[in-house]
Order: structure tokens, then sequence, then C-alpha cells
């Protein structure tokens, strides 16, 4: 009876932080790491690869009106898949292969934060 | 009687050969080691780690580094141009080492001729098994150029030149002039399995992404960079 209980704290506990997903402070340290090269620090689409070549601006994600036509998911395919997962620009890369579920759950979560917005 | 003289000779010959190039190597081993030595003096890993495999496990692992490994150096850099970037080095990355914020300030230090040549010989003689030999030759590559400057976003982070002006992003190395520092191969192993080199880094991983042709074609086209 008491190993079961112990099996069974023990599979919620690894259930819970199993799942990955990057904490607050995580996927703040995923998004200044990948995401601020272009999209900046403070998340207005001027990180250092915004330069005069750049053939497109990249997401201004404090600007609320337009982050809410977005949804989660879309957040989610175009951090995947990149640009054109949206019909953007293929500047923007796809990471599906770099960031882990959890860590994409993380970003997205950091993203609303800098819109203030919860998307459509 | 003539046949015996004959096979003298070429046994003699192949004796002096063989010392020839036993002699030739046991130099060059012997530069490698000069060169560790100056590398060590030059306490040049006090920011460089040359022993593999790749440490970095996290974010903070790569945040940490105060400059790249070079424990697979002799599979990435071209001799030439080691040696002579290590007596003028200028700034491969435009922003400074893990840096988003500040410029490169080119400070790296200069290290004279000798020094530069004995270092140079120690970091080729640093390679990694995962980089096989001869399998990308440097040259135009259209398909390359495509996946390149289109398909995908290579040159939002790094720069290049085409008709003989530099553009791209600045959060990579830049790649003006990759033809002369990367070893091709290096550029075509990399992007296969970016991970054995470096686990952690600001690159998007895009095996699985890409096919195995269209690395090729893009490192073909990168090698060819002047």
């Amino acid at each position: 009876m008491l190993r079961s209980a112990f099996i069974f704290v023990a599979l919620v506990i690894f259930g819970i932080s199993g799942s990955g997903e990057a904490n607050a402070a995580g996927a703040k340290e995923v998004y200044d790491f990948y995401c601020s090269q272009c999209h900046g620090a403070t998340g207005k689409g001027d990180g250092p690869n915004v330069t005069k070549d750049m053939p497109v601006t990249p997401r201004n994600f404090t600007n609320a009106a337009e982050m809410n036509k977005l949804s989660d998911k879309d957040l989610r395919d175009v951090i995947m898949d990149g640009g054109p997962a949206l019909s953007k620009s293929s500047i923007m890369p796809p990471w599906s292969q770099t960031l882990t579920e959890g860590e994409t759950t993380g970003l997205i979560k950091h993203i609303r934060k800098l819109c203030k917005c919860k998307g459509k | 009687m003539v046949k015996r003289s004959k096979v003298a000779r070429i046994l003699a010959l192949s004796v002096m050969a063989t010392a020839l190039i036993g002699f030739n190597a046991s130099e060059s081993r012997a530069d490698a080691a000069t060169g560790k030595k100056a590398f060590d003096s030059k306490k040049c890993g006090g920011c460089h780690y040359t022993t593999g495999p790749a440490r970095e496990k996290t974010i903070a692992d790569q945040l940490k580094k105060k400059g790249p490994e070079l424990w697979y150096a002799g599979s990435k850099f071209q001799k030439e141009w080691l040696g002579a970037w290590l007596q003028n080095p200028k700034p491969i990355r435009p922003l400074a080492y893990n840096s988003l914020t500040k410029k490169n300030p080119g400070n790296h230090p200069k290290l004279a001729a000798g020094d530069a040549a004995g270092v140079t010989d120690y970091l080729m003689s640093l390679t990694s098994k995962d980089v096989a030999a001869g399998v990308i030759k440097a040259k135009k590559n259209l398909k390359g150029k495509l996946v390149f400057t289109k398909k995908m976003p290579c040159s939002g982070c790094h720069q290049y030149e085409m008709r003989k002006k530099v553009k791209g992003g600045l959060s990579g190395p830049s790649l003006v002039g990759a033809g002369k520092r990367l070893n091709p191969d290096w550029i075509y192993a990399y992007l296969k399995a970016p991970k054995a080199f470096k686990p952690v880094k600001m690159m998007p991983v895009f095996t699985g992404i890409l096919s195995d042709k269209q690395m090729k074609d893009v490192s073909t086209f990168v090698a060819n960079f002047k």
C-alpha cells in the first residue's frame, strides 16, 4: 500500500516536471537566446539582425492588436515550421528541430506576456 | 648482376623515402607540441577549450563561454587562413561573442609569426571524426544559392558578399570569405550533425528540415565565398 502510494506520488511529480515546459525564467532565457536575435529583447521586432538588408520587419510582439489576430496554434506553427507556415517570409526560421515541445509552449506564454494579449 | 644493382637502388631509395617521411611526420608532431606550449603560455585556454567532445548542455553553459571551442579546429579551419588570422585577427562575428548588443571589439590577441605558426600546427592537429574528408568541393551552386538566399533564413543572421556588396544579419559569424576560412567538409558536417560540434547555439538545427542533398548544395555554395 505504502509502496503504491510512493509510486503514485513519484508519477505525479515526474508527470508534471517531465512535460519539459520551460518555466517563466526558462522561457525568457530561451526567448533571449533564440528569438531576440530578430525580435529584440523586449519583443518590438528590433533585434540586431534587423538591418536595412532584412527583407521584412520581424513581428512586433508588443503590438496587441496584431498579435490578437494570431491564435496560440498559429504561434506554435510559425515557431516550429517557420514563416511559410503562415504564408510569411522564410527569413523566420523553422525551430522544430531545435526547441522541445516544452520550450515552445513556454515561448508562446512568454510572447503572450509581451503582447499582453490572449490571441484569437 | 644488373638486376641485383637495380633492386639495391630501389631498396636504398625506399629506405631514404621512409626516413624522410618519418622525419617530416616527427617534425610536424614537434611543431604541434611547440604550438601547444605557446597556446598554453599565452593562456588561450582561458577562452577556448581544446578537448572534445562538446561540453555545453544548456544555454547557461554556452553563455558562460568566453570564446569558441577549438577541439575540432583542424577539421574546421583552413591552415593558411588560420596562420594569417592569428597574426592579424579581425572580427568574424560582427557582434561580440555570445552578445546580441555589443559590437565585436576586435581585441583578440595577436601572435608573432613564430608563435602563430606553432599554434596553427597545434590547432590543425585537433580534428573531429565527424568530419569526412573529400565530400564537398567549393564551386558555384545555384541550388545551394537558392536555399541560402531564398528558401531558408541563412542571410537573416549571416553576412555574405554578393555582387561585391556585403549584406545579411549580424548575430551569426560572417560568411564573407568563408571559403578561405572554413573547410568545405566541415560546413557540411556541421549542417548534418550540428550538435556534435555545438550542442547549444543560436542557429536553428536544419537536420530533418533540409535534405542531405540540400545541405551538400548549401555547403558547396558557402565554401565558394571568397
